[in-house]
């Protein structure tokens, strides 16, 4: 790669390896990339790829186990590698700072937010009390926290997650560093706060000329905010590249089949998501060889046996593919390195006769907020505030909204697992609230949920037959020998083999993991599931595996789905209508198609925009909104939104309004429409 | 806050009015009262023994007894001794503060030998100083105080020809003295309270060092020290308080042994000395003192926790 005089930081051959009992785990294995003055870098992978440990690695912050070993980190010609740990230590925070991905743990609890962002700068410079509390309260104002005067004194739980993160920000702004790492810095964030800050990010980079070394997975936050790319796989660069030629055209193959597996808001719904065989390899069981030729779907002998050193493709840019490789140049001029199968999906037959699977009216569910000695309810949580919606058979009805919103809250009324406080909910024509224990179990085994965390979803010490066959047993549908066979079945239905029955759930990926839980959901031959968050714990390439099997489920079985995500791009992909919900309410249905293209609501409108789009090309026509959701248990009067709506005017303060259908597919509840449209 | 301390006390009462009851019942289920036991050898006839306990009010059925001890307690008046007519109320007031030095010596002393301890077994954990602190404070959790005491009493007078000065002097008196004195029970009843204080600093700093944000502070730049003492520590310490909160109730039970051996005139001996004549007003009495204090420390446990962690203090 070409030097440039004015690179800030050089990493090369970087090696990270953790000492543990079963061995030594080389998590970064010969990693090279370097940054300029005022550059973003972004270091993508999925979990496990090394990108966060790349990144601790630069300023020695790893684990005591883990340790550089060799290669150089050159930061303004100061090997960091071989620095003592009191001279890497004024360097921490002064020169180079960090924001990490969780603010709600990344903050000490016991502190007032000035007090952590004084404490940076008393480390690095000799200042008096006052002056430290100005600059603080300067840093403050900086990174836009509302009312920095009175927050100067709030401690960390007493911020909302994207506030946190601009203390977060200021932390590391502290002593105007030459270079931040952000690991993951949004991650953790709703889209529309994601937007904020990453907004924020860009601003303050502009003002202060800050490099920044941003590790990620979401290959939207990259296209926005990267310069350059560097993509990682099993602790090794795979490709490197300037950001707009990268989403271009992708050297690698796992680079091009990583962006082609993740939906985006302009994918085919009828096609089949392009998917990545397998999971990510561990540690442990590093493949020979190229590191991704296992899961390669353009893999040769020679791949097999010979590690692809990094051909230089382009001026700045390298793959570490044989595809790469001068003398067989000519396989680049194909559009795509991977040729799809065929991949479009069967049409829906059972969304022909439209016929109501379920349909839920005005549902409630408001937690009392007690105090005292008696235990007095003071107010309530209106966590669900008169929900409206319904499903008809073989449809898949997804439900967006911020983490807050209420939506994890709808599916556990419609399962039961919680009580209404109001309104029902009638499943294929039967009343839930009116139906009696036996009824209501029939119902029950009608409506299966599939959970998020594949990790803790399934109990570590009962087998996968147990974990399946208990939904049998407690329906009486099955036992010993049937029983068995019936998993058996529900686990090929799942992509798993027969033989996995008598595993444990640890000697699963997160993947698998994910199908056994679907083969839980599906014991019991379900009309409707409940997914809540169903793939936003999965790793992309894995995630498209999923999607795939719960489309082919869709349409094989005449499933419906409730799709409860934050992610609108997967619930696009998903889904045929949409719901979007606000502060316990549903602002918007729609099919979701029209949903993206003429978004009604001004909050679905800001929700859509926000999204980062995978395309470094296109300048996204951002509505930024202000501020964060309010509190379920004090919501704005009138118009929930009105407080954070960018086209609020005075009736929305005073009047709710009301779902009004615009057209016979398109419901909307905002004072914008409706009245004056019929007139 | 005060709502809750009220709600606190109010509770706390109940627990005592309960656990009197209890002692009381128990005390009178124990074959041998007070008068026979002080008659036994004299040669009284069982007609002037019945006259005698008439006459302290000991032939009445047990409800009517307790009745009788309950609303005089509740007046303030905890009735006199049995044995030498005193007023348990004036014996109490001499013995407590007795106690309550030795008592808070002992937790001061097991917090200083503890905490530290603990913090260095965290900091290196699982190399040859941390097995080695786990050997000796596993030991410390083992060893009856009775033991140790009885060891080093030993010990120090046959080494060192020197034994803690006889005949209780009181701090205000003769501070060097009453050193002398309360030093070696303390130390007793502190090495046992600090072996666990040792394991919990252990658990809470490992739990905390490997929380996120360390590794923000450390990604400040800050000094190690500045990450242990100021931020995992601190953030330990609400599971290193309730410990203590929890083991008050051992170190309170242990004072009746230790104050037995080292001859203080504390409520652990009062008590101690009472059972074995059967003194029923200073047990009961002593019993009630003994439980207040547990409570009342456990208060100030529950309100330290809003001063230690301010998540807590929000609610």
């Amino acid at each position: 790669m070409a030097e440039n005089s004015n690179t800030l930081l050089k990493v090369e051959e970087m090696k990270t390896v953790f000492k543990t009992r079963a061995g030594n785990l080389e998590a970064v294995d010969g990693v090279s990339f370097s940054i300029t003055k005022g550059e973003t870098v972004a270091i993508v992978g999925e979990s496990g790829s090394g990108k966060s440990v790349s990144a601790l690695s630069i300023l020695r912050l790893l684990d005591s186990n883990g340790e550089v070993t060799s290669g150089k980190i050159l930061f303004n010609d100061l090997n960091l590698k071989d620095l003592s740990a009191e001279e890497i230590r004024k360097i921490r925070g002064n020169e180079i700072a960090m924001i990490f991905q969780d603010p709600m743990t990344c903050l000490d609890p016991v502190y007032t937010i000035g007090d952590q962002i004084i404490e940076t700068i008393k480390i690095h410079e000799d200042l008096s009390k006052q002056e430290l509390r100005e600059r603080a309260l300067e840093l403050l104002k900086l990174v836009g926290l509302p009312d920095p005067e009175s927050r100067i004194d709030a401690y960390p739980h007493q911020l909302s997650g994207g506030q946190r993160q601009r203390v977060m920000i200021a932390i590391a702004l502290a002593c105007r560093p030459n270079l931040i790492i952000a690991d993951e810095p949004t991650t953790a964030l709703d889209v529309t706060v994601q937007a904020q800050i990453m907004e924020l990010l860009k601003d303050l980079q502009s003002q202060f000329g800050t490099a920044i070394i941003l590790v990620t997975h979401d290959l939207g936050v990259v296209a926005e905010m990267a310069d350059k790319v560097v993509v990682v796989y099993a602790g090794q660069v795979v490709e490197q590249s300037d950001v707009k030629e990268l989403f271009q055209k992708p050297q690698h193959p796992y680079t091009e089949a990583l962006m082609r597996s993740i939906p985006k808001i302009d994918t085919d719904k009828n096609r089949r998501l392009l998917t990545i065989k397998g999971n990510v390899p561990s540690l442990r069981e590093i493949p020979s060889g190229c590191r991704f030729h296992p899961r390669c779907p353009l893999a040769t002998e020679k791949c097999k046996s010979e590690e692809p050193p990094l051909f230089e493709v382009a001026e700045n840019r390298v793959s570490k593919c044989w595809i790469a490789d001068s003398s067989i140049q000519d396989k680049r001029k194909v559009p795509t390195l991977i040729e799809e199968p065929d991949s479009n999906f069967e049409v829906n037959e059972h969304l022909v006769n439209k016929q109501l699977l379920l349909d839920v009216n005005n549902l409630q569910k408001h937690f009392p907020i007690t105090k005292g000695v008696l235990s007095r309810t003071v107010g309530h949580v209106k966590a669900v505030d008169g929900v409206s919606l319904n499903i008809h058979k073989g449809e898949v009805l997804g439900l967006v909204g911020e983490s807050g919103c209420g939506k994890s809250t709808v599916g556990r009324l419609i399962t039961g697992l919680i009580e209404s406080t109001n309104g029902d909910v009638s499943f294929d024509g039967k009343q839930l609230s009116s139906a009696n224990r036996k009824d209501k179990k029939a119902i029950r085994k009608r409506i299966q949920f599939v959970f998020q965390d594949p990790y803790s979803s399934l109990n570590p010490r009962m087998t996968i037959l147990d974990i399946i066959g208990e939904p049998l047993e407690v329906h009486n549908l099955a036992k010993g020998n049937t029983k068995r066979q019936r998993v058996g079945e529900l686990l090929e239905i799942v992509g798993l083999s027969k033989n996995d029955m008598h595993k444990f759930p640890h000697q699963f990926s997160g993947g698998q993991r994910q199908r056994i839980g679907i083969a839980r959901a599906l014991a019991t031959e379900p009309d409707l599931l409940i997914c809540d968050e169903a793939v936003s714990a999965l790793d992309v390439s894995v995630q498209a595996q999923i999607l795939n099997l719960l489309k082919d489920l869709q349409l094989k079985m005449g499933l419906s789905y409730l799709f409860i995500s934050h992610d609108l791009n997967v619930v696009k992909y998903i889904s045929d209508r949409i719901a979007v919900m606000y502060l316990g309410e549903i602002v918007e249905v729609t099919d979701s198609d029209t949903l993206f293209k003429e978004p009604l609501h001004p909050y679905s409108q800001a929700l859509i925009s926000a999204v980062p789009i995978p395309n470094p090309v296109i300048q996204p026509d951002r509505i930024i909104l202000k501020g964060e959701v309010p509190s379920p248990s004090n919501p704005p009067s009138g118009c929930k939104f009105h407080t954070r709506c960018p086209a609020a005017m005075d009736i929305c303060k005073q009047q709710k309004p009301e779902l009004k259908a615009i057209s016979n597919v398109h419901t909307v509840s905002c004072h914008l429409y409706g009245e004056e449209q019929k007139a | 806050m005060i709502e809750y301390i009220a709600r606190r006390l109010i509770f706390g009462i109940f627990v005592l009015l309960i656990m009197t009851t209890f002692i009381f019942i128990i005390m009178r289920a124990v074959p041998g009262d007070v008068v026979t036991l002080q008659l036994a050898n004299s040669g009284a006839t069982p007609e002037q023994m019945d006259a005698l306990k008439a006459e302290m009010g000991l032939d009445k059925s047990v409800i009517w007894q307790l009745v009788d001890w309950l609303s005089n307690a509740v007046q303030g008046d905890l009735g006199n001794s049995l044995w030498s007519g005193q007023q348990v109320s004036e014996i109490i007031l001499t013995r407590l503060p007795v106690t309550i030095q030795l008592a808070v010596l002992s937790i001061v002393l097991a917090i200083i030998i503890g905490i530290p301890i603990g913090v260095i077994s965290a900091v290196k954990q699982n190399s040859f100083t941390d097995h080695f602190l786990k050997v000796i404070s596993i030991g410390g959790l083992s060893i009856p105080n009775f033991w140790l005491a009885l060891i080093l009493l030993t010990g120090l007078s046959l080494v060192l020809n020197w034994i803690p000065p006889l005949g209780y002097q009181s701090f205000v008196d003769n501070p060097l003295v009453n050193m002398q004195q309360m030093f070696l029970p303390a130390i007793c009843l502190a090495i046992t309270l600090s072996a666990s204080i040792v394991r919990m600093t252990r658990s809470a700093v490992l739990e905390v060092l490997h929380s996120e944000f360390i590794r923000t502070v450390r990604a400040k730049g800050a000094k190690e020290g500045v990450v242990i003492f100021r931020h995992a520590l601190r953030n330990s310490l609400v599971s290193v308080i309730t410990l203590i909160g929890l083991q008050i109730g051992y170190l309170l039970g242990g004072t009746v042994v230790l104050e037995s051996i080292f001859a203080l005139p504390g409520l652990g001996s009062l008590i101690f000395e009472s059972v074995l004549i059967r003194d029923y007003p200073i047990v009961q009495s002593t019993v009630l003192v003994f439980g207040a204090m547990f409570l009342l420390v456990n208060l100030l446990v529950d309100i330290m926790y809003g001063w230690v962690d301010p998540r807590i203090r929000a609610k």
